[in-house]
Parts: C-alpha cells; sequence; structure tokens
C-alpha cells in the first residue's frame, strides 16, 4: 500500500516538474528566422542612446560612457544584480555572440546558452522594439572598444536565484507584443511613444512593482520607491509634477538634466540623461510629445519619511 | 506627581530634538537651494538664453556660489536623521557614513567657480558645465529623490 501512495507520489512529482520544465521552456530567436539586412550603425548609435544600455553596463567610476565592461551593482528587494560586460571582447563580452544570439537575448531575455537573464535587464521593454533596431544596435555595439574582465555573479537568495523559475515571471509579465503606433496620433508623438516605452524602458524605473516585481501595469509611469534603496522615483505622468512643465521643458530635461523650477537631475536619472542628451533634438521632442499625453495617475502612497538604517 | 513631571519633562525633550533635527535640514536645505538660485536663477538663465549676458551679475553669482561651497562641510557636519518636510530633495544617509569622502568632494567644486573665466556668453557656457559637473559627481552619490 505504501510503495503504491509513494509510487503516485513521484508521478505526480514527477508529472508537475514535467509541466513546469516545460513552462518555463527560454524562448529563442532562430538566426533562420531573420532576413538579410544590411544594418545601419548610426541608427544603432541612436538606439543605444535611447536605451541608455551604458547607464548599467559602462565600467563604474571612470568617464568613458562607451567602455562596456560591466560590474555596476544595482541593488533590488531580491538581490544584488551586476551588470555584465556587454563590450565586443571575445572573451569576456559579446564578442563571440551571433547576431541572433543578441537578438534572443535583448527580445527574449534568453542568454546565448539558453538561460533566461533577469528582469533587471529590461526586455519587458526591449521585446516592443523593431526588429531591425536591435540588429543596428549589435551592430554599433560591435564598433566599440573590448573590454577585458567579467562582473562578478549576482548576488541572489534562495528561491531566486532559481533562474528558471523566471519563465513562470516572464509567462506573468512578458508578453511578447511588438510596439503598435496609435494611427490617430502624430508620427512624432508615436516616434515618442516607441521610444519611451521600447528602448528608452522609462515605465521600468517610474512605475511601482508587485510582489513579484512585475509592473502594475494600473499605475504605470505614476513612480514609487526606488527599488535601489533610499528615496522614491517620480510620477511622470500628468499627475505629478510634469503637469506644470511643458513639452519644451520635459525635451530641454533630456537633453541637459535641468528642471524647469532650477535644478538639476542627479543619480540614476543622471546617468540616464548622459545618453538621452545625445539624442537628436527630434527625438528628444517626440519622448517629451509622448510623456507630456501621459493621462494623470495616482501613484502608490509615500510612507511617512523616516530615515531607513540600511545597516552599511 | 514627581512621574507626571518626569514624563513631561522626557517628551519636552523629545519635542526639541524633533525641532532641532527639523532646524537642520532646513538649514542644510537653504544652504543648497542658495547655491540652486545662483546656479540656475542667475547663470542658468543666462546660458539658456531666457536672459541677457551681464558680466557683473555672472561674476556676482559665481562669487555667491563660492562662499555657500565653503560652508558645505561643516552645514552638513550634523545628520538631522529626517528630510525638510515635504521636499523634492534630501541628502543620502551615505553623507554620515562616508563623511571624510563627502568633505572631500567640496575643494574640487572650488576649484572649478575659481578656475571660471567668464568674459561672454560663451565663455560663461564652458564655466557652467563645468562647474555643474563637479555638482553632479557629489550629487549622483549622496543626494535623494523624495518625490
Amino acid at each position: 500500500m505504501l510503495k503504491r501512495v509513494l509510487i503516485g507520489l513521484m508521478a505526480i512529482a514527477a508529472v508537475g516538474f514535467g509541466v513546469f520544465w516545460w513552462l518555463t521552456i527560454p524562448a529563442h530567436v532562430a538566426a533562420v528566422a531573420m532576413p538579410a539586412y544590411q544594418a545601419n550603425v548610426a541608427n544603432g548609435q541612436t538606439m543605444f542612446n535611447a536605451g541608455g544600455c551604458s547607464s548599467c553596463h559602462a565600467v563604474p567610476d571612470q568617464p568613458d560612457r562607451l567602455k562596456l565592461g560591466g560590474g555596476l551593482a544595482i541593488p533590488s528587494p531580491f538581490g544584488t544584480f551586476y551588470a555584465p560586460n556587454v563590450s565586443p571582447d571575445p572573451n569576456d563580452g559579446i564578442g563571440r555572440w551571433s547576431e541572433a544570439d543578441f537578438v534572443t537575448a535583448v527580445a527574449k531575455g534568453t542568454s546565448p546558452s539558453g538561460a533566461h537573464y533577469y528582469p533587471a535587464f529590461p526586455y519587458t521593454s526591449y521585446q516592443r522594439a523593431k526588429i531591425e533596431d536591435v540588429r543596428d544596435l549589435f551592430a554599433y555595439l560591435k564598433t566599440l572598444p573590448a573590454v577585458q574582465g567579467r562582473a562578478r555573479d549576482h548576488d541572489m537568495p534562495f528561491p531566486f536565484n532559481i533562474r528558471r523559475a523566471l519563465g513562470i515571471w516572464k509567462l506573468l509579465f512578458l508578453d511578447g507584443k511588438p510596439f503598435t503606433p496609435d494611427p490617430s496620433q502624430s508620427a512624432s508623438w508615436n516616434r515618442g511613444a516607441y521610444l519611451v516605452n521600447g528602448f528608452g524602458h522609462c515605465a521600468e524605473c517610474h512605475s511601482p512593482r508587485n510582489f513579484l516585481g512585475g509592473i502594475i501595469a494600473a499605475q504605470r509611469f505614476a513612480g514609487g520607491p526606488n527599488p535601489e534603496g533610499e528615496g522614491w522615483v517620480p510620477n511622470i505622468t500628468q499627475k505629478g509634477s510634469l503637469a506644470e512643465w511643458s513639452v519644451k521643458d520635459i525635451a530641454y530635461f533630456l537633453k541637459t538634466g535641468e528642471l524647469p523650477e532650477g535644478d538639476k537631475a542627479s543619480g540614476s536619472m543622471g546617468r540616464v540623461i548622459r545618453n538621452t542628451s545625445q539624442l537628436s533634438p527630434q527625438d528628444q521632442h517626440a519622448m517629451a510629445e509622448y510623456l507630456k499625453s501621459l493621462p494623470p495617475v495616482e501613484g502608490p502612497p509615500r510612507p511617512k519619511r523616516k530615515i531607513e538604517q540600511d545597516g552599511k | 506627581m514627581k512621574r507626571v513631571l518626569l514624563a513631561a519633562a522626557v517628551l519636552a525633550v523629545g519635542a526639541t530634538t524633533v525641532v532641532a533635527q527639523q532646524e537642520v535640514a532646513i538649514q542644510q536645505q537653504n544652504l543648497m537651494k542658495a547655491q540652486a538660485r545662483s546656479m540656475y536663477g542667475v547663470l542658468g538663465k543666462m546660458v539658456k538664453g531666457d536672459t541677457p549676458f551681464d558680466k557683473a551679475a555672472a561674476d556676482g553669482a559665481l562669487k555667491a556660489l563660492a562662499d555657500d561651497v565653503a560652508k558645505i562641510p561643516t552645514v552638513f557636519a550634523t545628520n538631522p536623521k529626517e528630510g525638510v518636510k515635504d521636499a523634492t530633495f534630501g541628502a543620502s544617509q551615505k553623507i554620515w557614513q562616508n563623511k571624510a569622502d563627502f568633505d572631500a568632494k567640496v575643494p574640487a567644486v572650488t576649484k572649478a567657480i575659481g578656475d571660471a573665466k567668464v568674459t561672454d556668453a560663451a565663455s560663461l557656457k564652458v564655466a557652467f558645465d563645468a562647474v555643474q559637473a563637479k555638482c553632479d559627481s557629489c550629487h549622483d552619490t549622496y543626494r535623494v529623490k523624495l518625490k
């Protein structure tokens, strides 16, 4: 009798594991699925600047934003991530990657060896990018200097260190849909919406997240506690201080980091500005136009200000 | 009776500490806001082209800025352990965890202001960007967005 029960339980466990395995198979983009294409390096550079790749992947504490050796620590409620080397170095960077490997990484969040990336790499936004733009970005990255050295491994405690489980997270939060333009809006607005929601990945920091670390869709762009620690990420819908900013103010901010009230962005946003400042005035204006059109959404309530001793 | 008095005394001391902390935070904020007025209220407006270039006003703002910057290490000597009520920005606790490093960033700002050779709008822009870069190098670590 006991033996039967045991066999039964084992069978259920095996089936359960099989279902889990099947549900969490990392998605790939096959090279054969991509038509022949002549990459546009200049457009790749634009995508690099819109995406702010160097905000996380540049070697920290040195001035060259094109040295993509990684190593920046990105704290989160789940553990600390360390940005990897994405320079063209063949051993430590992405020098040996195929174009399909790169498209798979950016659009599907799957590594060349077939593992899930953590969504600290914002593929939930990058999946909206046009495949041509991703291919151009790859061509541009290839022109940057190779940097030796690998970043240390992520510091994730159990159970967040089980990468396979991210397959379930992806089922919940990665819909695989490309960007769809709104024909009732201008070309400039649509360009802005594409840059903000795609490579720009603004919502990744400017939205509150649920206990699983997924963006709370109803409060997209409405700000929230800074996942990296102290402070608050502002609401950038028309409910926040952006209600008093003009489109021109927002565009000027993306160019210089200066706020209309006589101040300047610093910290993570300072790093973002070092990238958006390189965009064309048309793209800065397009992003501003789209952001200014975001309907007002109430963000999460702010806790009463107390200093949290982080014990460091 | 004694107990009530003691409790009242403790409460009173507690209340003064709270006020004092808020006062320290406000003093720190006022110092930074004074710098913002020199930087953006005067110099930034000329750089942006909102107001015409005015050498005397620019020199005056740079002088005021240098004076205020020199006060940073002393005004930030005490940790108020709280932000100014309803403030948009605040001081990171990291300042008092690494006070020596924080203080060590000040001379670079002073130097950038001292090196400014402002004769016209173009040279002002160069000086403005150089000074701002030094402000950033401290703000990136030690300033916190609060809303």
